[in-house]
């Protein structure tokens, strides 16, 4: 029935001897080993307060079990003026950012210098986390939603280009050539043989840029950039965490909304 | 002299009528009304504005001053160290953070993907991980994180842990139900138990992929984790939010300089390794690229 | 041996896969199914596996009931029976020794399955599986480095890791090109006659059926339609199987 083990092959060829896993691959892994552990250290982390103040943390739970809802309502201005911070910061940095997307982009930008020294421009600009513009433009227009207006602008432009840039250099080449071969210039390229391709990802990006800017109202109002992050700061100042856990809650309520709006807004126009 | 225009024809026949631009007029319209309606009611002072040129020149030379001073002398070798200190406690948390995380995205990754649980917890685990990713880092930070870990890196480490838990086990999710069903097929077929399919049809077949995430994040937490440091959670943004309230320009210039430059490092190599590995296995570097923009 | 005794497979979408099935295989046979695609030929060879769930009928693999068979007893049967596929679904980003000892997963301790630690006796039988069809020196190469007609021996010699006492391979030929098609059957021959495995192979080229088919199946609507020698299987039997006059695409030798 069951037949035979398959062993005695029919002709003996020499067996590979099993390579040993690359240098790189090992060399990288004790680092990462080595760094992982030397970082744990530096940051004295240990994971017992887990358990140890398990109970410290909570008490202050339990307050955000209870959230005070009428909260929400209170502070409606707060809200609205998250949502028109975040759409006029993404107005604004879309648009820069398609600038910048078309001078960083081999297909649209012929000049040399002019590439390089937008792609160096562009991934400064993203190398720094938004906080630290929200902290820049406090310092120069003073505490309120101007600030944060204008750090989430910078911090749209960088992504906003960088999104766009790489949907630019995958554009198909024909349509370039044909604009090429009859002469266009550079901006008439752009427009016309470039533009059309790329408008559908670059909607999405806008789309996805606006999520961002709601969902990074907590950072903005916490260093200054009005909206309800500024409130959420307040009251946990205050120690007033029912008032915070409705806050949040409403929050992760306003970005699923918005989602789904941008879902919608996507299905219909791209 | 010059010939007719080859594009006169001799017969003219019935031409379509140019289509109507109306609608698409009204969307311009809705959307500068939106625009506006929203600069009004964000409260900002615009008039303000002026600030960025009149102060911006000013503190930005302040702070290129800060740059050029000997770096190894009194006081600037001291800011310097301190700069250099706290941005590597960032990079420490973030890749700390990013380590938990991915340990405790894989198996929510597993759980949330169609192909490998049933719809009940592929639904459960998907409206878990959406929770967290619609929760800023900064909100688990102030709530969970502080009270127990107290002012610390360690609240933020945990923080980013558990906020990168949203993204990678979506996206390890995603992967896993982009697999080849046939290697599943196959172990199944010789009788393999579910964790055997499961280590070795599905996992070997994203893990690169996964990997590359995991890198991808870590670059990410980097720059989110300047944000915990606001709240004394730990890391430069805790040095940053102190010395923009003591407008100690020349310093925030050193720091700001710090944090460019060890950001860009460290996106260069994890960049750079994460391409050789999505490029090593052989499989469309592309997509991937894709899928990171949206984490 | 096999047996199917009246089997009944109804997908859940009402489709019937297998209508009334009669069949014994005794040991050490090889048999070509034919059929046109939708016949039933594939939800045959995975019926026997236990990958499709039989609605009625009794099913018997080595005497051991397929269709009644608990979680852990379906592994244990699956285990004995090995299978190739079309699409040779190895896993491309792992080694081809990795992949033939996925072949024996089922017998793996899972702890030691899950941090790949195989022990010397899973990673000889590889080693000789793998000799077996002849691509030895291919061991620890990246499987997607491999040609179609190498993976798909692979792909067999995981199947042979198993120790099998069956064999089914659901159109191993149908993604390679004529030679490859040939060296691959005759692997498949050679494996049957040396080793005395039950081998079952679907397949739709009727010179192919009659070239290495001890014994030719023909299927259509779900049911066993011819059942004889391939010296009996002539074109028209074909033509009775396929309910159709014969064409180029029938034939591999011709489409080359």
């Amino acid at each position: 029935m069951s037949a035979a083990a398959p062993t005695a092959p029919a002709s003996r060829v020499v067996r590979p001897r099993k390579p040993r896993p690359s240098r790189l691959l090992i060399g990288g892994l004790v680092v990462a080993a080595a760094f992982t552990w030397w970082a744990g250290h530096s940051l004295g982390f240990s994971l017992r307060p887990l358990i140890e103040n398990w109970s410290n943390g909570w008490v202050v739970i339990e307050q955000f079990l209870h959230p005070q809802w009428s909260f929400v309502w209170r502070v409606r201005e707060a809200w609205v003026e998250t949502i028109a911070i975040a759409i006029v910061a993404s107005g604004v940095g879309v648009i820069l950012g398609l600038v910048f997307a078309f001078m960083a982009s081999r297909v649209t930008d012929r000049s040399t210098g002019l590439f390089r020294a937008t792609r160096w421009f562009l991934s400064v600009l993203r190398s720094l986390p938004d906080i630290a513009y929200v902290l820049i433009f406090v310092a120069l227009v003073g505490i309120g939603s101007l600030a944060g207006i204008l750090a989430l602008i910078l911090f749209n432009i960088g992504i906003a280009a960088k999104l766009t840039s790489e949907t630019i250099d995958a554009v198909d080449s024909g349509p370039l050539e044909a604009a090429d071969a009859s002469g266009a210039g550079t901006w008439a390229r752009a427009r016309w043989a470039v533009m059309p391709q790329i408008t559908p990802n670059y909607l999405s990006y806008c789309l996805y840029i606006f999520e961002l800017n709601i969902r990074s109202s907590v950072v903005i109002g916490i260093a200054g950039g009005g909206g309800i992050g500024q409130v959420i700061n307040v009251q946990f100042s205050r120690f007033e965490y029912e008032n915070v856990a409705a806050i949040t809650v409403a929050l992760f309520v306003v970005v699923l909304l918005i989602d789904q709006l941008s879902q919608y807004l996507r299905r219909r126009f791209v | 002299m010059s010939a007719p225009p080859v594009t006169a024809s001799s017969t003219r026949t019935a031409r379509p009528a140019e289509p109507s631009k109306a609608k698409a007029t009204l969307v311009w319209i809705a959307l500068l009304v939106i625009f506006g309606g929203a600069a009004f009611l964000s409260n900002a002072r615009w008039s303000q504005i002026t600030g960025v040129f009149t102060d911006g020149w000013r503190y930005l030379e302040l702070m290129l001053e800060g740059l050029v001073q000997n770096p190894f002398a009194e006081p600037w070798s001291g800011y310097w160290t301190l700069a250099i200190e706290k941005m590597l406690e960032s990079v420490y948390m973030a890749w700390v953070g990013t380590l938990i995380g991915a340990l405790i995205s894989i198996p929510f990754g597993f759980l949330a993907a169609r192909n490998v649980a049933g719809p009940v917890t592929v639904q459960l685990t998907r409206a878990v991980l959406n929770l967290i990713r619609a929760v800023p880092e900064l909100v688990f930070a102030i709530i969970i994180m502080l009270p127990i870990f107290g002012f610390g890196p360690v609240a933020g480490t945990v923080a980013l842990g558990v906020g990168a838990v949203g993204t990678l086990g979506k996206l390890t999710a995603e992967a896993l139900e982009g697999i080849d069903p046939g290697p599943v097929e196959a172990a199944r077929a010789s009788g393999a138990r579910r964790l055997s399919v499961l280590r070795w049809a599905y996992w070997s077949q994203v893990l690169p992929e996964v990997v590359a995430f995991w890198l991808y994040r870590f670059e990410i937490n980097i720059r989110a984790s300047a944000v915990l440091g606001i709240i004394g959670a730990g890391g430069v943004g805790q040095l940053l939010g102190q010395l923009f309230g003591q407008r100690e320009w020349e310093q925030i210039g050193i720091t700001l300089a710090v944090i460019i430059a060890v950001t860009l490092m460290v996106d260069a190599i994890s960049g750079g390794i994460r391409h050789r590995i999505i490029a090593g296995s052989g499989s469309g570097a592309k997509a991937t690229e894709e899928e990171t923009a949206s984490l | 041996m096999i047996e199917l005794k009246d089997v009944t497979v109804r997908y859940p979408n009402g489709v019937v896969g297998l209508d009334g099935v009669n069949l014994t295989i005794p040991d050490g046979e090889f048999v070509v199914v034919v059929g046109l695609s939708g016949a039933g030929k594939s939800t045959l060879i995975r019926t026997i596996n236990g990958l499709v769930p039989v609605t009625s009928g009794a099913l018997l693999v080595d005497g051991e009931d397929v269709a009644g068979a608990s979680k852990r007893e379906l592994r244990a049967i699956r285990s004995r029976v090995g299978m190739i596929f079309q699409s040779f679904n190895l896993v491309k980003r792992t080694s081809v020794m990795n992949n033939v000892i996925m072949g024996q997963l089922h017998d793996i301790p899972s702890w030691r399955a899950l941090v790949g630690l195989w022990s010397k006796a899973e990673k000889e039988k590889g080693y000789q599986a793998l000799e077996r069809v002849g691509i030895v020196e291919k061991t620890w190469t990246r499987a997607s480095e491999l040609s179609g007609g190498q993976q798909q021996r692979v792909a067999i010699a995981r199947a042979l890791a198993q120790d099998p006492s069956v064999m089914l391979a659901d159109e191993p030929v149908a993604s390679l090109d004529p030679p490859t098609a040939q060296m691959v059957m005759k692997d498949l021959q050679r494996i049957n006659r040396e080793l005395g495995i039950t081998t079952l192979v679907n397949l739709h080229f009727l010179d192919l059926a009659r070239q290495y088919g001890d014994r030719v199946i023909g299927m259509r609507g779900g049911k066993v339609v011819f059942d004889g020698t391939g010296a009996e299987a002539d074109d028209a039997v074909f033509e009775r199987i396929y309910g159709r006059s014969l064409t180029a695409d029938d034939t591999l030798a011709e489409t080359a």
